[in-house]
């Protein structure tokens, strides 16, 4: 465990870093890529101007860029991701994607020591300037060497 | 067909039983073209202390979401999916994904339900609490 706190001025001002925007389109390769993951097939992959299957956002977060994050402990573990939808996303769609750095918080103690959780969105924009749709993931940086519970780790 | 008004506290969603294969998992690496070895090598999972290759959490997401439009056959949409990762689930070891309606209610004059999902290893434990909001079309 660190002597000190490891959530510095310097790592509490990377809160709210943003990467560029980029522009992703949802395709019906994309759709068809996603149906292939969750579903095991990609039959009857709708058309343009269809509505898409909601994971197909999944296509485009691997297409949304990453921000470059500080690896302040040796371990990295996904805690919780989510999706979130303000309408059912279109085929053929573009969007805006930007993603957030949009919180660092860190806790002493508990079966993992200590350890930050990183939270990181992305927001697409449709055309008309509206956020369509919204990912998250929340990770934890720790020391497994200092952990009670590394069989917990996914 | 699901109709979310007529949905009640407490009704169940049917659990449905997935056994995430390697193949899964490796289409899964290839979308994000992301390939951690714990996902696809057993000795690679092994010195980082897994029993076995583990399925990615982000793709133990769009399970939970697939079951929950599976079960609602077009009778309304998937607002909010959430997935808090409690434990590893083994590639090809089943899984079970189950739910219950936590709550039914009107928002900007739809019908929407929260949902309380849990996905269960084969030993009965709790490796996924998930949450999701649908809403009538």
């Amino acid at each position: 465990m660190p002597e000190r706190s490891l959530l510095t001025d310097e790592v509490r001002a990377a809160i709210g870093r943003a990467t560029d925007p980029i522009r992703v389109r949802l395709t019906p390769r994309v759709v068809a890529r996603t149906m292939d993951v969750y579903l095991g097939h990609h039959e009857d992959v709708p058309a343009e101007g269809a509505e898409a299957p909601g994971f197909a956002i999944a296509g485009l977060e691997t297409e949304s860029g990453s921000l470059e994050l500080m690896d302040l402990m040796p371990n990295t573990l996904l805690i919780s991701n989510e999706w979130t939808f303000e309408r059912p996303l279109i085929v053929g769609e573009e969007f805006e994607a930007r993603t957030v750095l949009a919180d660092i918080s860190e806790r002493f103690g508990g079966q993992f020591g200590y350890s930050l959780t990183v939270r990181t969105e992305v927001t697409f924009t449709d055309t008309t300037g509206a956020i369509a749709a919204r990912g998250a993931r929340t990770m934890m940086q720790y020391d497994a060497a200092g952990s009670r519970a590394s069989e917990e780790a996914t | 067909m699901i109709s979310i008004a007529a949905l009640r506290e407490g009704d169940e969603l049917p659990p449905l039983e997935l056994r995430p294969g390697l193949g899964q998992v490796i289409r899964f690496c290839a979308l994000n073209w992301n390939f951690p070895e714990a996902f696809y090598d057993p000795e690679a999972a092994r010195a980082q202390g897994m029993p076995g290759t583990i399925v990615p959490g982000p793709l133990k997401l769009g399970l939970i979401y697939t079951a929950i439009e599976r079960w609602l056959d077009g009778g309304g949409w998937i607002r909010q999916v959430r997935a808090a990762h409690r434990r590893p689930d083994l590639t090809a070891r089943p899984i079970v994904i189950t739910g219950r309606v936590a709550r039914v209610y009107e928002e900007h004059g739809r019908s929407r339900a929260d949902l309380e999902i849990v996905v269960i290893n084969e030993k009965g434990e709790p490796s996924v609490r998930g949450f999701a909001v649908v809403e009538s079309r």
